[in-house]
């Protein structure tokens, strides 16, 4: 026909019969019921769609020649509009075919099995007809009713569930609807619809959930429900400002908690188990953010810096944790591997970093360290060394140095012991045997020196060591600290029982005393010994008034030490150990007045060093506004400490005083650098 | 200064310099060869001024007298020809032109350092005592900023961080009244420049006004 110029007729022809075929085809489908309605429409449009086929081949040389060059619609694409225009769209069949498939949906979401093929068919039918088709007719529909069915469900799961429950509930629809898509719907449709379901379970009710009584993020945290909170991370992820919120709550859990146990009176009394409290803290939470969150990197710096917040709450927290290394480096890492030594230290260094004021943890580990060293109370030598090396990776060379140099001394000065004993050997005999720790007066913690008068046998040996050291040591001063000193004494008792005493230097003096007398008054002891009093007070008693220690006897038998008080030596000693120790060597957390002493010179040693920060900047810079200087000195300073704006200025008026700085006569907020 | 004296005849010029050395030597303390306080006292009274009055200051100033409470002969000679008089009753005239003078503010800042300077009586003294201090605030400052000065000596004997004051410090006074709304002191602000005593007087009066 089309060869003979009846493209036109041909054409229109097809149009109307379709068209009226369908029309009858319509009215079938209509008539349908109930659930056979899908299986009509789905049959009559297979089989269109072979008709379709076959009437496109018949007529495939218009399809190529009358078609495109009058720019009509070619045949299949015509079978398709015609269907979707006829039937489709016919006011009966649309209107009924959202609604059985929305309710298909409806029942499939309440636990009912449906045809799922028959969905698929339907579905793909729609996209084939065109991409609006599909939305316009079926997706846009499906989204608003599924956005008030879990509106509505997930307002009754929330007043009925608690958290992780509801938790559940959301991810099992969730992944409900995305299995729904990948069987019967457009994957285009599954971003869309888990977006409702995303927007309606969790969005709206983010809030409630993480706050919610019992349950909530809290709880969990504190329950160590790993699963849920991963599937609280998992859901959260999804919305924006889910995790955010998640990340908040805990973080001012932790601060919270974090606050109490730093400002807890009962819990920093045993400074120990104070840092190992804090320990534990972190391991809690690493845990969580490991096994629940992913390593999520923005938790892990969320919670770095809660620690960060309230470790530096409380200003003991520097000493509290030099006192817990120490702790661990005297008993507490005895019998342990090498391997768990190493975690434990890291643990610590991670502590360590998170304080501000690092110089007085400097301090006090000296003060500990020194001790250790000096008493031979170390460990394990290698873990020393290797918590050095650690600090000094850390905060660089200065830091460690002079603890570096206690370990030489100690060192030194058993070379130094070796050579005095093989010259001096003979000369000793009988008497008491003397070893010395000769320390570089710079690298150790400063010590008063104090006043003892030494029992004359010590002396003695002591005069022949100061002559040894000085003989090979020209031109250097040696002076005793009679206050950091130990000594083992053999004691025998009333009937004869002996044993071996290891008291501090003092201990000694006043011991040796009633190798002479029998009892001694608290003055004449004072007298003798010239010991300082507080000192000597501690001394005695320990000496006195502690079971199981007492080799003396104090009358009258109270607990404190007065100045009316005497002394006996206690003949009726006992102790089922032939080693008894007396002396009071290890740290132990300051008093208040220690603690004020500590800080005051702290505050002493900063300022030379925010001085130097001051000049160092203007010598660089030259001229300088008072806020750029603030900044730039905390951030030259804060591996060490945090320095006090107002002490700055002080600083700064005192650096002006002694003419390196001046204030800029045209700029008042300008200082200048005097050459 | 007066003009005529450059046009003057040398005769004439020698004549008024011995009227000014006359003048010297009517107060001059004669074994030391300069006015001492106790020839400065009498100045004063012949003057009919107090001692303490800012006038004396200004004249010191006008005659860039190196030392507090004594004048030298180069010092005298110079600043009365400076002003331009040979005798008291012209001296007398000259001090409240002088006034007007030093508040000019080219020179004000000028007299106000030399006030500090001028009580700087110890060899290598850097500082002086908050009483002293004080005084002298009230003398100078007292008048132009009579409320802030005021409160400012309140402070400063009722605070005990510093117990000298220095010539940084003092500077700032002038500038803090010249610059810092009162009583208010709205505008000022801790994180500059100010010194710290400053930041703590402004404390001081905040929490005294809450």
């Amino acid at each position: 026909m089309v060869l003979h110029k009846f493209g036109e007729k041909l054409y229109s022809g097809l149009v109307t019969t379709m068209t009226s075929h369908l029309k009858e085809i319509s009215n079938s489908i209509e008539a349908a019921q109930g659930g056979l309605f899908l299986d009509e429409l789905n049959r009559k449009w297979a089989e269109h769609n072979k008709a379709l086929q076959m009437i496109r081949d018949i007529l495939m040389y218009m399809d190529r020649t009358f078609i495109p060059n009058t720019h009509k619609t070619p045949v299949h694409e015509l079978g398709l509009n015609l269907w979707r225009d006829v039937i489709i769209h016919s006011h009966a069949i649309q209107s009924r075919l959202q609604a059985i498939l929305l309710e298909n949906v409806r029942r499939e979401r309440s636990g009912e099995v449906i045809d799922r093929g028959l969905m698929r068919s339907i579905t793909k039918m729609l996209m084939d007809l065109g991409p609006s088709v599909y939305q316009d007719d079926f997706e846009k529909h499906f989204l608003e009713v599924s956005a008030d069915f879990y509106r509505l469900e997930s307002q009754e799961f929330i007043e009925s569930c608690d958290c992780g429950e509801y938790l559940k509930k959301a991810e099992r629809r969730l992944n409900e609807e995305i299995e729904r898509v990948s069987h019967y719907l457009d994957t285009r449709s599954e971003v869309k619809i888990t977006n409702v379901v995303e927007t309606e379970m969790i969005e709206s009710h983010m809030h409630r959930l993480v706050q919610m009584e019992n349950s909530g993020l809290i709880n969990m945290i504190v329950d160590e429900k790993y699963e849920d909170l991963g599937r609280m991370y998992c859901l959260f992820r999804r919305v924006s400002n889910g995790l955010v919120l998640i990340r908040d709550v805990m973080t001012s859990y932790i601060r919270d908690t974090g606050k109490q146990l730093l400002t807890d009176p009962e819990r920093l009394k045993d400074p120990v188990d104070f840092v190992q409290h804090l320990l534990d803290l972190k391991d809690k939470y690493d845990k969580i953010i490991t096994s629940a969150f992913r390593n999520d990197k923005t938790f892990q710096n969320a919670l770095n810096s809660s620690f960060e917040y309230f470790i530096n709450l409380n200003s003991r927290s520097p000493e509290f944790i030099s006192l817990f290394v120490d702790d661990k480096l005297r008993k507490g890492l005895r019998g342990v591997t090498e391997e768990d030594v190493e975690l434990l230290l890291d643990k610590v260094m991670m502590l360590f970093r998170y304080l501000q004021e690092k110089d007085v943890f400097e301090k006090y580990y000296k003060q500990h360290l020194a001790k250790r060293l000096l008493s031979g109370k170390s460990v394990s030598d290698d873990a020393e060394r290797s918590l050095i090396v650690k600090l000094k990776t850390e905060c660089g060379y200065q830091f460690t140095s002079k603890l570096e140099g206690m370990f030489t001394d100690m060192k030194t000065s058993q070379d130094t012991m070796q050579g005095f004993h093989a010259s001096h050997g003979s000369d000793i005999g009988d008497g008491p045997m003397l070893s010395v720790q000769v320390l570089t007066t710079g690298s150790w913690p400063t010590q008063p020196i104090t006043t003892c008068n030494l029992p004359a046998e010590i002396l003695g040996i002591c005069e022949k060591f100061r002559n040894y050291y000085l003989g090979t040591h020209t031109g250097r001063r040696l002076s005793w600290q009679t206050n950091m000193g130990t000594a083992d004494l053999k004691a025998t008792f009333g009937k004869g029982q002996k044993h071996e005493l290891n008291v501090s230097t003092y201990q000694m003096c006043v011991l040796m005393l009633f190798n002479d007398a029998d009892r001694l008054s608290y003055k004449e002891i004072e007298q003798v010994t010239e010991i300082p009093t507080f000192d000597l007070k501690r001394c005695l008693q320990s000496l006195a008034c502690v079971k199981g220690k007492n080799v003396l006897w104090k009358e009258p038998m109270s607990k404190d030490i007065v100045d009316t008080d005497t002394f006996l030596f206690n003949d009726k000693y006992t102790s089922k150990f032939f080693k008894v120790k007396i002396g009071t060597v290890a740290a132990q957390r300051e008093s208040e007045p220690e603690n004020q002493e500590t800080r005051q010179r702290v505050e002493e040693d900063r300022k030379p060093q925010i001085e130097a920060a001051i000049v160092r900047i203007m010598k660089a810079r030259r001229v300088l506004d008072h806020n750029n200087i603030v900044a730039e000195v905390t951030k030259q300073l804060q591996s060490r400490f945090l320095p006090n704006p107002v002490v700055i200025k002080k600083r700064i008026e005192s650096l002006i005083e002694r003419e390196f700085l001046e204030r800029d006569k045209g700029d008042r907020k300008l200082y200048r650098y005097l050459a | 200064m007066l003009a005529g004296y450059s046009t003057v005849s040398s005769k004439a010029k020698i004549k008024g310099l011995e009227k000014i050395d006359r003048l010297f030597n009517t107060y001059a303390n004669s074994s030391l060869g300069m006015i001492d306080p106790e020839g400065i006292e009498a100045l004063c009274s012949d003057l009919g001024v107090d001692y303490t009055d800012v006038r004396i200051l200004m004249l010191a100033w006008k005659l860039k007298a190196e030392k507090q409470g004594y004048f030298t002969q180069d010092e005298w000679q110079t600043g009365l020809k400076a002003l331009g008089v040979d005798s008291l009753s012209k001296l007398k005239k000259a001090l409240s032109d002088l006034e007007k003078e030093v508040e000019k503010p080219s020179n004000y800042e000028d007299f106000y350092t030399y006030a500090f300077r001028y009580c700087l009586t110890e060899e290598k003294q850097k500082s002086v005592d908050i009483e002293s201090i004080c005084e002298l605030l009230n003398l100078v400052l007292g008048v132009q900023f009579r409320p802030q000065i005021d409160s400012l000596i309140e402070y400063l004997k009722v605070q005990n961080d510093y117990k000298v004051i220095n010539s940084d410090q003092w500077i700032n006074f002038l500038r803090f009244c010249k610059e810092i709304s009162f009583p208010d002191l709205e505008n000022y602000d801790a994180t500059q420049a100010w010194p710290l005593i400053l930041d703590n007087y402004v404390e001081w009066m905040r929490e005294k006004h809450s």
